[in-house]
């Protein structure tokens, strides 16, 4: 049991980890290019989609990588 | 609907709704504080602000749970609708509170980390009466978090509304998992009979309201329409479609609205392009067919939002005979020109 419940929160932690960097990354660059209602978004509303970001980033990085294949 | 994202879409009528959850919420903590200090002075102020915040966020939850069945049961409900979000970011942050007070109470003391703390204090996960309640409130937050922070139209769009949709079906998982927190917390904390009776009466409450509400769309989906020679279905008669309203029925599987508009008859597809919301149930607003939920807005001629706005719904075809509406089927493109017919 010890090692599944390790194995979960260091699993939760890299989600989390990961999520923040992609977020960062996403919300002042990435999101630009596949919504074009970003560019004009300011700094503070690009701050709030940050948690849901990294809540989120695995449904969202398929989508950059799709709008980059086109 | 907007040309960029803003913080928080505020209107008149939000902003008034927003007072009111703010006010509530400091009210219900006011009396929660007072009563806790009459009833029992010697309770710490850590307990009470757990047991405060948990409380407040399991009432906020099941209004938010409540608002759905009772809006389709009866329109008058609709603008607590309207504003659902805001509840939901609202009860997300009464339960990180609780949830980070009762961390910071019972799992900062040792060396461990606080979050393994939470799942390894007491391991008797094969226990029901000693089973490790706090474990089932952290992972119900963990879905309310997922929830509350994609609560943005930025979310909605870029997750696609169907996996947004999905996300936010976790809800009832969530309302699952508090449940249990709470039962099971019960056996090891003196939670009061009141409260676990009030509990009782929201899940009967929550269950039924949604089974009332099934059945009432169940019998939309299960009306028969008779076709005539051409394969179109006869749907109604002219009169028992009221002026700026509609009509909803299911036509092969999917649910069409025929609005009458200035005495015209136009139909379109019934689902809502931003969340899905019933259009059908909606009304026409200056000459705009407004989603009951949002407000999102069609004309009916063409089924797309008047510009500069770009959603569309398919369109339908419609014939008068005799005074019965007939609906053609096959729907056109989304967006598609359909004259209005006269009744
Ligand atoms: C990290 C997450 C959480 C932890 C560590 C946690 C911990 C606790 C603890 C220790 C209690 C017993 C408090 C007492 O009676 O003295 C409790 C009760 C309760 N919790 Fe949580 N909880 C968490 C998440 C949640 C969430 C997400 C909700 C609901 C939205 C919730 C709702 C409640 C309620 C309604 C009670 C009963 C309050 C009462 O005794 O009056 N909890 N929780
Ligand atoms: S569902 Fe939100 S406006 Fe229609």
């Amino acid at each position: 049991m010890e090692t599944v419940i390790n194995i979960f929160i260091i699993a939760l932690g890299l989600y989390f980890g990961l999520g923040l960097l992609f977020g960062l990354y996403f919300l002042f660059a990435g999101a630009t290019t596949i919504d074009p209602l970003m560019k004009e978004s300011k700094k503070v509303v690009r701050l709030l989609l940050l948690p849901g970001t990294i809540a989120t980033w695995p449904f969202l990085i398929g989508k950059l990588f799709q709008s980059k294949k086109v | 609907m907007g040309l960029d994202y803003k913080l928080v879409l505020w209107n008149k009528h939000k902003k008034n709704y927003d007072k009111l959850i703010a006010l509530g919420m400091v009210l219900y903590l006011i009396v929660f504080f007072v009563l806790s200090l009459v009833t029992n002075a010697e309770m710490t102020a850590e307990t009470i602000i757990i047991r405060a915040f948990g409380s407040l966020a399991i009432i906020l939850l099941h209004l938010i749970l409540v608002i759905g069945p009772l809006t389709r049961l009866n329109p008058n409900y609709l603008p607590i609708l309207y504003n659902r979000r805001h509840l939901g970011v609202s009860m997300f942050l009464a339960a990180l509170i609780h949830g980070v007070f009762s961390t910071i109470n019972f799992h900062t003391l040792g060396s461990k980390n606080p979050i393994e703390s939470i799942f390894t204090s007491n391991m008797d996960y094969g226990s029901l009466t000693n089973f490790p309640f706090q474990v089932l409130g952290f992972l119900a937050l963990l879905i309310l978090f997922v929830m509350a922070s994609t609560s943005h139209d930025f979310f909605l769009k870029n997750l696609s509304p169907k996996i947004w949709k999905r996300l936010h079906m976790l809800v009832y998982l969530a309302y699952s998992l508090i449940v249990l927190h709470v039962f099971l917390g019960a056996f090891q904390q003196e939670t009061s009979p009141f409260a676990i009776g009030v509990l009782c009466l929201g899940f009967v409450l929550i269950t039924g309201l949604h089974l009332t509400a099934a059945f009432k769309e169940g019998k939309i989906d299960s009306f028969k329409a008779s076709k005539d020679s051409d394969g179109w279905l006869e749907v109604c008669t002219t009169g028992e479609i009221e002026e700026s309203r509609a009509k909803i029925f299911t036509v092969e599987g999917e649910r069409i609205a025929v609005f009458k508009n200035e005495g015209k008859l136009s139909a379109i597809h019934n689902v809502c392009k931003h969340q899905g919301g019933p259009l059908g149930e909606g009304k026409i607003v200056d000459g705009c067919i407004t989603c009951p939920w949002h407000g999102y807005q069609y004309l009916p001629h063409n089924g797309q939002s008047p510009p500069p706005f770009t959603e569309k719904v398919k369109t339908y075809q419609l014939k008068v005979v005799n005074g019965f509406v007939y609906v053609n089927p096959n729907a056109y493109e989304e967006g598609t020109e359909v004259t209005p017919i006269s009744c």
